[in-house]
Order: C-alpha cells, then structure tokens, then sequence
C-alpha cells in the first residue's frame, strides 16, 4: 500500500482493485482523524497547543488564570504567576521569594517603613528612636532629686521651665548620684584650654534668677552618661530674668564635668540657698 | 515655737513614685554647707567687681568707656 508524504497515510496502490475502495476510504479517513486530532489537541475555550517533542503531535495547555503570563518551564510553554497577577491590592510591593518567584508583600501601616526580615522585605515600625519622656516634675522644697534614671539611653536631655528661687539672685545648681563633694569644674564659653580642678560641689544650671519673675528656660544635654570608664560631661544653655531689671534677660552656656565613673542614676536639682519656689522639669532619654 | 525643716522631693523615674520628706541632719548640714559656698562664691565676685571698679576709677573710666576701648 502507498502512504502519504507528509503524515504516512495509507492511500490504494495504482493497482489496487476497485472492491477494495471503501476500506482504502475508511483507512485514510481514520489516519486523517487521527492526525488532525493529534495536531489539534485543544478541548477548551482559550486553550493553545505547543509542538511536542512526538512527531506531529501537539500538547494542549489549558488557558492559564487572569493576569498570569506565557513562560518557559522545562523548554515547553507555560502559564505562570506575573507582576499583574501576583499584586493583588492596593499598595502590594513585589519582590522574590526564592530565584525567579515572584511574591507580594501587602502594604504595611502608615509610618512603617521598608526593612529586612530573615532575608525578606518587610514592613515594620520605626525602630525608637528620638525622646522618651522619662518624668515631668514640678520644683519645689529644698531639692528635687530625679532617681533611679532607666541605663536604656544613649544620653540625657533636661528642660527646666520657669525655674523659680525663693532667695533672690540664687542659682539652680544640679548634682549627679547626689554627690556633694568637691567633683565637679565648669567651663563657659567655647575654646577654654586653661587646667580646671574639680572644686565645685554641684554645676550652676542657671545664672542669679530673679525671685519673682520667672520666665527663664534651661536645657541639659547629658552625654554617655551610663559608660562606667571615664568622667561624665553635659552641656548647659539657660537664659533668666535678670534680678536687677526683670525685663531683661542673662544668658548662659557653659559644660560641667564631674570626675567620677559610675553611670549616672540620679539628677538631684536644688538652689545655692532657700528653695524652689516653683518650675518644672522634664526629662528625657535620648536614642 | 519649732522651726519646719526643708522638704525634699524625690522621684523614681522607673515606677513615678513621689516622695515628699523632711531633709535629714546630713542634708540639712550639707544645705548649710552650700549656702556658706555661695556666700563666699559671691562675695569673691564682688570683691573682683570691687577691684575693677577701684582699678577704673584710678585711671579715670567708667565701665562703659572701656568696653567701647575694648570693642
């Protein structure tokens, strides 16, 4: 029997006999069924074929999911996850989960900010940073003593407000681990080179307030004050009310030094003589 | 007639508490000691205001007119 060039089908020879026509018929009209069939494997609305590695015959691919695209798996065509499909809502970002897998990660709340979690991306809170308000607390009597002072900071930042002395012209003075001993130097001013001792017994804060106008601020910044191998340093900036004419004001801005290494746990605030009428003081831990 | 003693304040930043209390005989010794320092601190600078002021007056200045000089 002869066959086809292309698809092998079976065709009459020239010879053949007439008798046998209908089944020569039947035959080739199987084969081309059969062939057509193989070439057209598709069964479903949106499905494609692809040529197999079977000599004419191809494979059927289902229509993949909304958004999905065409790629390559193993050398045949393939329906896949795309950016489309795999950012589902509002505010996705898309990043690889492994090689060549896309993921999504959903959006994060407002004021998260874009980090790294095992090796992901992820959304997460800011780490603390800035100030934490430790205590506000209002002055009054002979002192104010801040204590037991949380070692979590990097430094210590102090606002003193509306400082207040019941004896006119007297200071707010500070003291650290409520230490009264001849400790502590100041230096006012910037580029002071001169050798200081240590003959001061606490550090002015601010400078000869009047006793009845109080309109005076004052700022502490307190550095590496938990380290435990060398000296502790902070810097004061403080106007007042000047005692003689209230209406004008005396600045101030000098740095303390106190000779001692222990981390400083406590702030103990308290006038040259007399008490404090009135003020506040706030104090933070700074990140 | 009994005479108060002054009032310390103390705060425990980790728990709030707030304690108000009488000083003690060494805080109020030590309170004494301060008020002396203060004097003579005072006292020192107003004898150094004292000396300047003798000193311009000798050579016939007022404050002002050396802070001009001075620029």
């Amino acid at each position: 029997m002869a066959t086809t060039t292309n698809y092998g089908w079976t065709t009459p020879d020239d010879t053949g006999l007439v008798k046998d026509g209908a089944s020569a018929i039947r035959t080739l009209g199987t084969s081309v069924d059969t062939t057509t069939k193989n070439l057209n494997p598709s069964t479903t609305l949106g499905d494609i074929e692809y040529r197999s590695s079977t000599s004419n015959t191809n494979t059927r691919v289902g229509i993949g999911s909304s958004g999905q695209a065409l790629t390559v798996v193993a050398g045949v065509p393939s329906w896949a996850a795309s950016a489309t499909s795999t950012l589902t809502t509002t505010g996705d970002t898309l990043y690889a989960s492994a090689a060549n897998t896309l993921a999504r990660r959903a959006i994060g709340s407002t004021g998260d900010v874009l980090t790294v979690s095992g090796g992901l991306p992820t959304w997460a809170t800011p780490a603390s940073g800035g100030m934490t308000l430790i205590s506000t607390t209002t002055l009054s009597g002979a002192s104010i003593t801040l204590s037991s002072i949380p070692a979590t900071y990097n430094s210590l930042y102090v606002v003193v407000r509306n400082f207040l002395p019941a004896t006119d012209t007297s200071n707010l003075n500070m003291r650290v681990n409520g230490d009264s001993a001849s400790r502590y130097t100041e230096f006012t001013g910037f580029g002071t080179v001169g050798a200081q001792t240590f003959t001061l017994t606490q550090a002015r804060i601010t400078a000869a307030n009047d006793n009845a106008v109080s309109q005076n601020l004052s700022a502490i910044q307190i550095f590496d004050y938990t380290n435990t191998t060398t000296f502790k340093m902070w810097q004061t900036t403080s106007f007042s009310n000047d005692p003689t004419t209230t209406t004008s004001v005396r600045g101030s801005m000098n740095y303390a030094v106190y000779n001692q290494t222990p981390a400083i746990s406590s702030l103990t605030f308290l006038c040259d003589s007399g008490n404090l009428t009135s003020g506040t003081v706030l104090l933070y831990g700074v990140k | 007639m009994t005479k108060s003693k002054p009032q310390v304040k103390i705060v425990n930043c980790e728990t709030g508490e707030e304690i108000v209390r009488d000083a003690t005989v060494d805080e109020i010794a030590q309170m004494e000691i301060d008020k002396a320092n203060a004097a003579a601190a005072q006292a020192e600078a107003d004898a150094k205001e004292a000396a300047k002021a003798a000193i311009l007056d000798r050579i016939g200045l007022t404050a002002d007119e050396l802070k001009t000089i001075l620029g």
